[in-house]
């Protein structure tokens, strides 16, 4: 493996660390700039596997709440973001529903599931 | 040396580009300068108001390309029509007119190229109902602005539209200027013009608390006014809508077929626009910027349209306290902070002084106005163009009016500016208005180069028009009156305005009053609904604004626009994309996210969307299909 | 009329601020309402559908509505008086000092009248607009404040941009410029007039970095063009001044410019019962109980100062109810 080194600011929390991260040849990660150990843990991810969160929004039926806010319930990996996007906007959500259900399940085998972070109070009678 | 020897002459030293030659009792321009202000300045000294009809300016300048006009629908809904009355241009001298002929039973339409009536400098400008002290005694100006300024009070009852009589004074610096106010004032008294006085700093103090040190005092104009002028004309043309005159918006003239009559002049047989042909009896040209070229078309054109920008500024109400009337420095008086542009030039302060009298200020000057809504407005500017549609603003515009204004209003700072706004006034090159019959074509009526004072002279100017029309008319067909006419319009009611009981009374009988929002501005659901259900709605959100007032305060629409469009939509029985800021072209949003074209969901579950199970309550997932997918993004590419 | 109706503290706001103050002051035994505006509490957050609320208070990652949620449920549960799709009209002064207020507050029942011992502001801000930071040129559909842009599309599902530059780098810009990008906008840049970005730097990284949306500092947009939709927007890079630099203009094709470019506390109800506001800043004169300069007038959150996180202003929310109640106690208005 080759050695590199990377620059970011840590996402962790609102501190906004900035941080250097450098990999050996034998894969030992070195982070510097951090001020706790989350820190750390986040930037030896960003060097092997970076992973984010991602909320949104899924359509609805109804007209009043046209969409309605959700987030996945675990990070999944940084590049198949756009993919679990594009499988979240032909998902399409009749109420009610209340916040914390789970409107779809380990979404493209990331093991992350769609969650309702509102309440959508009653379904529309069209 | 005759006359066009003299304007030869002087034009020759101008620019050599020039030709001058008499056509038609006309001076005309033709020509290619590389600097527009060559163009304006051989189109003022063209000027003989004694000998000539007029200037015909057609001096081009190099690389000038105008901006881009606005996307216009291309249809055939005016295909073949036959109006007894077509008015061209649908701003406040157009929308009068309307009004003016809608007590007659005729078949009139107006069309306005823009999305809404009061589109042009109709919309952009102070709403100063002038006194007109500084026009000459003979022009149109003096004329109508008199008898306008007169009819204004009953007028605006009759509308419902804001209207104050809270005078206007020019400020003066020096204890000598107030002579030049007494014979100003003596002047103004023979024209008809009563009540104009000196007023020393003590009494001025008591109407303007707030004016700066060296203020001496200032002439005091009692008949001077303020009026919404976009609300005025949006009144106007509610009224005619309702006495039965059709409006056609986002419709332009192209062109005019003009035949020769019997009596030797040209008429007019048939206007071509954007939404077909038709063929009207009499064409009123109230066209503003673009009268010329509407003149033009119907071959009878004596004049030019030198267009010319006026930027105004608008403050936060928070400030509006300091000032009470409409003020600005007398165009002779000399304030300090301009001593150093005087000094040692008696030529220039004499000019001044000349200027007061003979009615050859163009522009009253940037001044200060307290609104009919409580903002102060600060301008206009005055900036020659050769773009008669550049209604952008510009920085150093923008900072050389608060700049200078702060001089007369010295608490005023940058924060408290909340819009700036430009307009293109309608000069001549003659600077009145020409408001006429046909010269060269016997059914048409001009009514062009309606800049400053035009909303105070729009009412006088339709009388004038109305009374043309109806005369021309009765040669060809019976006029009669319109029974059951109605000259009295109401606006929806303003609840922010209302006593607690009368407020409380009506939103017991319509709930929608009480659910505001405009936050800003206190506007309500209901009001809202009541402008969408007027004699000549304009379901747009500039529309709204205009007649109400959402996105006129602080947050300029940052909360309401979204609520706005909201309830426009639901009104319409449109989708949110369908609704416009204000033309067609004037996008606001493109459809749902999601890459889902909206009122499509009916087809996407035709498609083939599988239902899946609730995987938790009652809740069901929805996945629609591959298929369903596929149709919906291709709609959405249309 | 309606029929008065008596309390000790009246909030005005059922944001996060609104809805903590209302909490506090009614744990510490007050008779309380809360005002909204809208037909629905919980504030902004409602469209802040991001994660990253309440990591100080909660330890957890939130996202806005899920935050909301929270104090409303203790709120509700908790049997505190609230009119929603409310708009307070006007407030005075009863006459005699110290004897509290009378609101009156627009609804679609009527007119509303409401007297109260003391009066929390909790009426959050608003963004600074295109003419307030001096964007020239035409006024053409596609200019939208970033809160407006994030209305439209995490509430209405509006999609109000194809290609956009966004003016400013406050938090809500980021977080647009990635919510946008993750609905398929193209996000051209982000310009900033100061030399460093004014959001989180976190959000810098995971909105701006992690999609590679580049961020200009010192620059700024100067010009709009385009009639009915925008077509462009002018860009300069400016100097130490603010000032754009000549030369430096150029062109950028877009159909859309979103702003983010500061809030300004909302405090004109307050300024019209006579409480002092910062002209500068729109933040009012308080004391450190947060009371302002006039007696039983409370302000928090974001109408008190502009906060970076909403744990801050939850905290700014207690701490206004706690002191609305100690002044009721002190000058005898309470109990």
């Amino acid at each position: 493996m080759d050695r590199r080194e990377k620059e970011m600011i840590c996402i962790v929390c609102p501190n906004g660390c900035r941080m250097t991260a450098q990999i050996d040849e034998q894969a030992n990660i070195e982070v510097t700039g951090n001020k706790c150990v989350r820190g750390k843990e986040f930037a030896m991810r960003e060097m092997t596997n970076p992973v984010r969160g991602l909320s949104t929004t899924v359509r609805t039926d109804s007209p009043e709440l046209p969409v309605l806010p959700v987030r996945l319930s675990a990070e999944i990996p940084k590049a198949r973001i756009f993919d679990v996007m594009k499988e979240i906007n032909n998902i399409r959500v009749t109420g009610p529903v209340k916040q914390g259900t789970v409107l779809a399940r380990n979404l493209l085998g990331t093991g992350a599931d769609l969650v309702a972070t509102a309440d959508m109070p009653h379904q529309t009678e069209k | 040396m005759s006359d066009i020897k003299k304007i030869c002459r002087k034009i020759e030293k101008l620019s050599p580009k020039i030709s001058v030659s008499e056509e038609r009792g006309c001076i005309v321009l033709r020509g290619q300068v590389d600097d527009w202000s060559i163009a304006v300045k051989a189109g003022q000294l063209a000027v003989n108001k004694k000998k000539y009809l007029g200037v015909i300016n057609d001096i081009k300048v190099r690389g000038f390309e105008p901006s881009k006009e606005s996307l216009l629908p291309e249809d055939s809904s005016l295909e073949g029509q036959s109006p007894d009355v077509l008015i061209i241009g649908g701003g406040i001298t157009g929308c009068a007119a309307a009004r003016q002929l809608s007590r007659y039973k005729l078949n009139i339409l107006v069309c306005e190229k823009g999305a809404d009536v009061a589109s042009g400098a109709s919309k952009a400008n102070g709403g100063v109902v002038h006194v007109g002290i500084n026009f000459s005694a003979s022009s149109q100006k003096q004329h109508y602005n008199l008898i306008g300024n007169q009819m204004y009070e009953e007028l605006s009852k009759k509308l419902d539209v804001p209207f104050e009589r809270r005078g206007q004074v020019m400020l003066c610096c020096k204890k000598w200027e107030r002579i030049v106010v007494w014979f100003l004032a003596h002047l103004g008294e023979k024209k008809g013009i009563h009540g104009t006085r000196y007023m020393k700093r003590k009494e001025l103090l008591e109407h303007e608390p707030n004016i700066p040190e060296f203020i001496d005092g200032g002439m005091f104009m009692p008949i001077g006014g303020i009026t919404s002028p976009y609300e005025m004309t949006i009144a106007m043309a509610e009224n005619a809508a309702a006495n039965g005159v059709s409006f056609s918006l986002e419709t332009q003239v192209r062109g005019m077929e003009v035949e020769a009559a019997e009596d030797g002049k040209g008429h007019i047989v048939s206007v071509t626009t954007n939404r077909g042909k038709m063929y009207p009896k009499v064409v009123i040209n109230a066209a503003g910027v673009h009268a010329d070229e509407i003149a033009d078309m119907a071959g009878d054109r004596t004049f030019t349209i030198h267009p010319r920008r006026g930027t105004d500024i608008i403050t936060d109400k928070k400030v509006g306290y300091m000032v009470n009337t409409s003020m600005a420095k007398a165009p002779f008086a000399v304030a300090p902070y301009e001593k150093e542009k005087f000094k040692g030039k008696a030529f220039a302060t004499v000019r001044l002084l000349i200027n007061a009298f003979n009615g050859s200020n163009h522009t009253k000057g940037v001044g200060v106005i307290h609104s009919v809504h409580g903002n102060m407005l600060i301008g206009p500017n005055a900036v020659e163009t050769p773009d008669r549609e550049d209604t952008a603003t510009y920085r150093d515009e923008v900072d050389a009016i608060i700049r200078m204004q702060q001089h007369l209003a010295p608490g005023l700072e940058f924060r408290d500016i909340i819009a700036y706004f430009t307009g293109v006034r309608a000069p001549t090159y003659e600077e009145d208005f020409v408001v006429r019959k046909g010269i060269f074509t016997d059914n048409i009526l001009e009514a062009a180069g309606i800049q400053s004072p035009g909303v105070t002279a729009a009412p006088a100017i339709a009388v004038d028009l109305a009374e043309w029309t109806v005369e021309e008319l009765r040669k060809k067909m019976p006029v009669e009156y319109r029974e059951n006419f109605s000259d009295e319009r109401k606006a929806p009611p303003r609840l922010r305005q209302m006593s607690e009981e009368e407020r409380h009374r009506l939103i017991r009988e319509n709930p929608d009053y009480g659910v505001i929002v405009c936050r800003c501005e206190e506007i309500s659901r209901g009001e809202i609904i009541d402008a969408l259900n007027s004699p000549l709605p304009v379901p747009t959100v500039d529309g709204i604004k205009r007649r109400l007032r959402p996105g006129m305060g602080r947050c300029q629409g940052g909360f309401c626009m979204p609520l706005v469009m909201d309830i426009i939509a639901q009104h319409e029985g449109v989708p949110l994309s369908e609704v416009r800021k204000a033309g067609s072209g004037s996008v606001i949003s493109y459809g749902f996210t999601k890459g889902e074209p909206e009122g499509a969901a009916a087809a996407a579950e035709k498609a083939g969307g599988k239902v899946a199970e609730a995987e938790a309550g009652d809740a069901a997932v929805n996945a629609r299909g591959a298929a369903a997918g596929a149709a919906g993004k291709e709609a959405a590419d249309e | 009329m309606s029929k008065e109706m008596n309390f000790d503290v009246t909030v005005i706001g059922g944001g996060p601020a609104g809805l903590a103050a209302a909490l506090e002051a009614h744990k510490a035994g007050g008779e309380v309402l809360l005002v909204e505006r809208e037909n629905r509490l919980g504030g902004i957050l409602k469209q802040c559908i991001h994660d990253g609320f309440g990591l100080v208070r909660y330890k957890e990652k939130l996202t806005g509505p899920e935050y909301a949620q929270r104090f409303i449920e203790e709120f509700e549960s908790a049997g505190i008086e609230s009119m929603l799709s409310t708009f307070v009209t006007d407030i005075s002064r009863n006459s005699n000092s110290n004897s509290g207020f009378t609101i009156k507050a627009v609804c679609s029942k009527g007119v509303e009248t409401v007297n109260t011992g003391a009066i929390i502001f909790a009426t959050g801000c608003r963004e600074r607009t295109a003419r307030q930071v001096f964007i020239h040129g035409t006024r053409p559909a596609g200019i939208f404040t970033a809160g407006t842009a994030q209305h439209l599309i995490n509430i209405q599902g509006q999609m109000p941009v194809k290609k956009c530059v966004i003016l400013g780098s406050g938090d809500i810009g980021l977080i647009m410029a990635r919510r946008l990008t993750l609905e398929g906008a193209e996000v051209e840049g982000v310009y900033e007039i100061q030399s460093g970005p004014s959001g989180l730097a976190r959000n810098v990284q995971q909105c701006l970095i992690d999609y590679d949306i580049p961020l200009h500092l010192s620059h700024t947009v100067t010009r709009v063009f385009g009639r009915d939709r925008v077509e462009a927007v002018e860009i300069c890079r400016v100097d130490e001044n603010k000032n754009p630099l000549p030369g430096t203009a150029r062109r950028v094709e877009c159909d859309g410019l979103i702003l983010s470019v500061g809030l300004i506390p909302e405090n004109e109800l307050a300024e019209s019962v006579g409480v002092t506001v910062n002209k500068a800043t729109g933040c009012p004169t308080c004391g450190e109980n947060q009371m302002t300069d006039v007696p039983g007038v409370f302000a928090c959150g974001n109408a008190l100062r502009v906060f970076d996180l909403v744990d801050y202003v939850s905290a700014s929310g207690e701490a206004a109810g706690r002191s609305a109640m100690e002044y009721l106690k002190e000058v005898g208005l309470h109990g």
